[in-house]
């Protein structure tokens, strides 16, 4: 018999040739160094991919995980507290996803506008203590401005409850805060180092030393108000206009649930939709 | 690990409690089995950013569909079958990599020079992956999850979506396209055996 290819061996190891051309092939093996020498280099293979090094999910990567999931029970949490439908929950937890099949923006809009009318005096206050309180915030806290954010876990952030906030509720309930404020930078977040940038420019942020900071034009309100919607109630720690990879972009960083959970979006970002760019979490420390 | 109580869950429990409204447990199930996860997205798609992407496709994607697990199967096993399932999706709409065709050897050589490094113990795994990309992606799924992960062929099957027999077959045809390869990557795990820090570069 001619030597048989080394798919046909690889097939007979497999248990795939059996019979009459099996026992060919065996007999074959028997008689021929070659083709058993081929078929330990075939068992070679295995052993040789078995004995890679694992490979170990990096810090940057699980952080964004960590930070998708934090929204994805976020989103749950509030579409249940709202009242809501499963299936609004599961729209409204979409977002999350950069490129998710199933993102509905018309319906993800229409969530948006439940949760406002349930939870209008909540979100008046929260956008309130984000334009004028948020970043004043940040300025107290000084350099431990992360570790306190962190912490919230354990001592909630000085988020006004809608009750002890019932002034705000004069607002007009739909329009952010006239006072909000942006910090304009010249950082370009790469998606690599996005978290470490992150901590970075809130640590800048803190000493007011991150950019020119100005009133929020209507765009930016509008685009905030619709990425933290469902994180209600939150605190924004920065509202930034940069770049990300090089192309503009807005970031918002704010407290959700335990944790502090940044989105980068796009310049098309709008009540209509977020454009999510990018989107991790922080550690509740200034470590990167 | 909050809503454990202390007590260690098994991976249906999580998925239960998951179910019933527990915020943590969905966490504590993923960061469970992150790193195998990550290991077959990684090696599947070859790229760690499209491998990320398609992680958390997956994740979100197990988040919300965890009511439908019926329990045919093992968690991990589910799980491990969404993640490939958006890493061959990934594959599919985005062509990653498509200048690299199967038993292409110029192409594998370009890889090895790019990763030459004999300084690092991850050597093994930088030829192990590079060799991978020759291979077609759902033969590379295969031989992922049964070769390296050590996924029974019953197992492999349930993840892949296909027969045992496919699977087997897949497998074979794959180790038969890294038969040329096998001295190179021997060599590479014995000079990962004895390195000397003095070596290698910077890559």
């Amino acid at each position: 018999m001619s030597h048989p290819d080394s798919e046909v061996l690889a097939e007979f190891r497999a248990g795939l040739i059996t019979g009459r051309r099996g026992a060919r092939i065996s007999a074959h093996l028997a008689t021929c160094e070659h083709c058993a020498g081929l078929c330990d280099s075939l068992a070679e293979v295995s052993v040789l991919l078995a004995a890679a090094p694992a490979a170990v999910m990096p810090d940057l990567v699980a952080q964004r995980l960590d930070g998708v999931l934090a929204a994805e029970v976020a989103h749950r949490h509030d579409s249940e507290r709202a009242g809501g439908h499963s299936s609004q929950g599961r729209e409204a937890g979409s977002r999350a996803s950069r490129t998710g099949p199933g993102r509905q923006p018309g319906r993800h809009r229409n969530f948006r506008l439940v949760a406002l009318r349930v939870l209008a005096p909540a979100a008046a206050a929260v956008l309130l203590a984000a334009g004028g309180y948020g970043l004043t915030r940040i300025g107290a806290a000084g350099p431990s401005s992360s570790a306190a954010a962190g912490s919230a876990a354990s001592a909630p952030p000085e988020v006004p409850s809608p009750a002890s906030a019932s002034h705000a509720v004069a607002l007009p309930a739909i329009e952010a805060p006239a006072n909000l404020q942006v910090v304009i930078s010249g950082t370009d977040y790469r998606r690599a180092t996005l978290a470490q940038q992150l901590q970075h420019e809130l640590q800048l942020s803190a000493r007011k030393a991150a950019g020119t900071v100005q009133p929020a034009p209507a765009s930016v309100k509008a685009c905030e108000l619709m990425v933290t919607s469902g994180i209600s109630p939150g605190t924004l720690l920065l509202l930034e206009t940069a770049h990300f990879q090089g192309q503009p972009a807005i970031v918002i960083v704010a407290v959700s649930g335990h944790q502090r959970v940044a989105w980068v979006v796009g310049s098309a970002c709008s009540a209509a939709g977020e454009d999510l760019l990018a989107m991790t979490s922080l550690p509740g420390t200034s470590a990167a | 690990m909050p809503g454990t109580d202390g007590e260690w869950a098994s991976d249906a429990e999580l998925l239960r409690r998951h179910v019933a409204g527990d915020s943590d447990a969905f966490g504590e199930l993923f960061r469970r089995h992150r790193d195998r996860l990550w290991a077959v997205a990684l090696r599947t798609v070859c790229d760690p950013e499209e491998a990320a992407d398609a992680l958390q496709d997956a994740m979100v994607s197990a988040f919300r569909r965890a009511a439908d697990f019926r329990g045919d199967s093992a968690v991990t096993t589910w799980l491990h079958r969404i993640v490939v399932n958006a890493s061959l999706d990934r594959l599919r709409r985005r062509a990653v990599r498509p200048a690299m065709s199967a038993g292409d050897e110029q192409a594998f050589e370009a890889l090895l020079v790019h990763d030459p490094d004999p300084a690092r113990t991850a050597d093994t795994r930088l030829d192990v992956d590079a060799a991978l990309r020759i291979l077609p992606p759902a033969q590379r799924a295969a031989l992922v999850v049964v070769d390296m992960l050590g996924f029974s062929v019953a197992d492999a099957a349930a993840i892949l979506g296909t027969s045992p027999g496919t699977v087997k077959s897949r497998c074979a045809r794959a180790r038969a396209r890294l038969l040329p390869y096998v001295e190179h990557l021997r060599g590479n795990r014995s000079a990962s055996e004895s390195v000397s820090p003095a070596q290698g570069g910077d890559v």
